[in-house]
């Protein structure tokens, strides 16, 4: 049952049109394909400009796409009861600033189809749930960047969707409330809500998702889950010389994927072959070894690689 | 879908309350007292036709106004403010979003229309006159006057900017009351195409003048029921035009 996914993009293009005359634009999105299955937590991560915001805007029916189709559940967007089952967090959100921050949970519960006394438990609930319960009654005007950013997943989270779209959703958030969204979005997982979130922090996607999509200038450079992304790599070590210099070292002929001389020692990585001759051949030529590490290919080296091999800028879309 | 309709509608009234639209009834009682102490060279007839005239007129300009202001940046600000994203993304459709946020503002204004008719009515009382019907027919249409500009108001924000939308707003509040006028002048013409473009003016126009029944409030005139109904109808159609307009391209827009 294809047609049952919580998110399911195929061809999804996006042209903004600019100027007086509409003649000038900005590709920000180019073919996307995404598949999300149920339950998964799904992570979309690119560089500034990548298409992440504009994906996200098109299934929350707030962009119409140029090429291609998008569907929730298997309804598209547009389709009020395909929204009904979401909940959205916007980057940078702005909820109603005249109203207070339970009052305003309390509309979005109303406008997602709740009433009455579930309803008002299920505002505190939630409220609580963002840690909020102090400011629940201040106008939201009054609010910092954190605390509308805790109300606003508030409000994406009362109506228990199944499927939860969070745009950068710890972005202004202090180390604490960080790890709180992060364990609110592990709860949410554990309920079987599927979520798909963007953000620039790796280490949260990578404690969190198990499956990613790079988008680099609307278009997909890799896609597919964090363990198989990750695993397929070969391990590298990272080693500290002194004694010798950058040019002595790379005078043995091994390939270095990093090199940094400092002066009085040089800091390198390698693949885990040649960090065996290279240990030898150091230590032969009279220099030391002060440290040895073997490191793990992180999401953040698969990140900066995809990057790499994009020709053009990376931040932004095609402009023409 | 009645119940989201009536969250939005109570939510904008609320926002009203909380932006302090009240202010506009203290100002006005303000007004209004101070404008009656101000006539006092006239007979006593006259005082009572100029005291009931300078209330239902100050009324409809303060209300006009408001609703012009109202209207016309309600659209641009939701989605310059980017609050209209944690809306338009529950599960509401937009033309509900349209008519729920137009019903909050009607709401509002028909508050607002209330109390002033209360001030209005009570310092009539307290100079001895008789609270007539024609003056309550007037009040009473002003509100179908309101709606109509408030719809025409939203039918250019869901396009345009706030300035741009307050603008044309307003031409159309003065045109309309002009409207039956432009015909009349325009049918004069030897021309076929100014004839052509009088008769264009008016059908596009709302025709505001059929909503004006301060005229007969002050000549006490009694207007049938069933005109006063024929009218209402008109401005609500015309509205409702209005608003499939606004919603019509509210719908196909991107907020970015
Ligand atoms: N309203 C707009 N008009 C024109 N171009 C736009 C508009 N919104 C976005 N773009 C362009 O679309 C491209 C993608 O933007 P988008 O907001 O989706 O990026 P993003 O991946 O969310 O970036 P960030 O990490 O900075 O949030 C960018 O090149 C941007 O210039
Ligand atoms: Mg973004």
């Amino acid at each position: 049952m294809s047609s049952s996914l919580p998110i399911e993009v195929r061809g999804l293009a996006k042209t903004y049109r600019l100027g007086f005359w509409m003649n000038r634009q900005v590709r920000a999105l180019q073919g996307l394909d995404l598949e999300v299955q149920p339950g998964q937590v799904y992570g979309l991560l690119g560089p500034n400009g990548a298409g992440k915001s504009t994906t996200i805007k098109i299934l929350m029916n707030l962009v119409q796409a140029s090429e291609g189709t998008a569907r929730l559940f298997g309804l598209p967007p547009t389709d009020e009861e395909a929204r009904r089952q979401v909940g959205f967090l916007p980057e940078n959100p702005a909820p109603y600033e005249y109203l207070t921050g339970a009052e305003f949970v309390t509309l979005a519960g109303k406008l997602a189809g709740m009433s009455g006394h579930e309803l008002d438990q299920r505002v505190k609930e939630v409220i609580g749930m963002v840690e909020m319960e102090r400011a629940a009654k201040l106008q939201i005007r009054r609010y910092s960047k954190g605390m509308i950013q805790r109300i606003s997943l508030a409000q994406a989270i009362v109506n228990r969707p199944k499927l939860l779209i969070l745009d950068e959703p710890t972005s202004g958030l202090d180390p604490v409330g960080r790890r709180q969204v992060r364990d609110l979005i592990l709860a949410e997982r554990q309920r079987g809500t599927t979520i798909l979130f963007c953000t620039h922090i790796i280490s949260d996607v990578e404690a969190l998702c198990e499956r990613v999509v790079v988008l680099v200038g609307g278009r997909r450079v890799r896609e597919g889950s964090v363990r198989e992304l990750l695993s397929g790599q070969a391990p590298v070590v990272e080693m500290t010389v002194e004694g010798l210099s950058l040019g002595q070292l790379q005078g043995f002929g091994h390939e270095l994927t990093y090199a940094q001389d400092f002066g009085d020692r040089v800091l390198l990585r390698t693949g885990d072959q040649a960090a065996q001759l290279l240990l030898q051949q150091t230590l032969q030529a009279g220099g030391r070894v002060t440290q040895v590490q073997p490191t793990r290919y992180s999401l953040e080296d698969l990140f900066l690689d995809a990057l790499k091999e994009a020709r053009h800028g990376t931040v932004g879309g095609e402009i023409s | 879908m009645i119940r989201e309709f009536g969250a939005l509608t109570l939510n904008g009234f609320r926002e009203a309350r909380r932006n302090r639209v009240s202010v506009v009834v203290a100002v006005f009682t303000l007004g209004l007292l101070l404008s009656s102490t101000l006539v006092t060279d006239v007979t006593v007839y006259t005082f009572q036709r100029v005291l009931a005239d300078v209330g239902l007129g100050a009324m409809a300009v303060t209300l006009v106004l408001l609703a012009i202001f109202l209207s016309s940046g309600l659209l641009t600000r939701e989605i310059e403010r980017r609050t209209i994203f944690l809306v338009v993304s529950k599960p509401v459709s937009r033309a509900l979003f349209i008519v729920g946020r137009l019903a909050g503002n009607m709401l509002t204004l028909a508050v607002l229309l209330l109390a002033m008719s209360v001030v209005f009515f009570t310092q009539e009382a307290l100079y001895g006159m008789a609270v007539t019907r024609p003056q309550v027919v007037a009040a009473g249409m002003l509100w179908v006057e309101l709606l109509v500009i408030s719809s025409v108001g939203f039918a250019m924000s869901s396009f345009a900017s706030q300035l741009v939308s307050a603008v044309v707003t307003t031409g159309v509040y003065f045109a309309g009351h002009l409207s039956a006028d432009i015909y009349n002048l325009a049918s004069r013409s030897e021309s076929g195409l100014i004839q052509w473009v009088g008769k264009g003016v008016y059908y596009v126009l709302p025709n505001l003048a059929r909503l004006n029944f301060r005229p007969q409030a002050s000549y006490e005139v009694v207007t049938p029921a069933m005109d006063i109904l024929q009218s209402a109808a008109y401005g609500i159609g015309y509205a409702g035009v209005m608003v499939a307009l606004a919603v019509f391209i509210f719908s196909r827009r991107d907020f970015k």
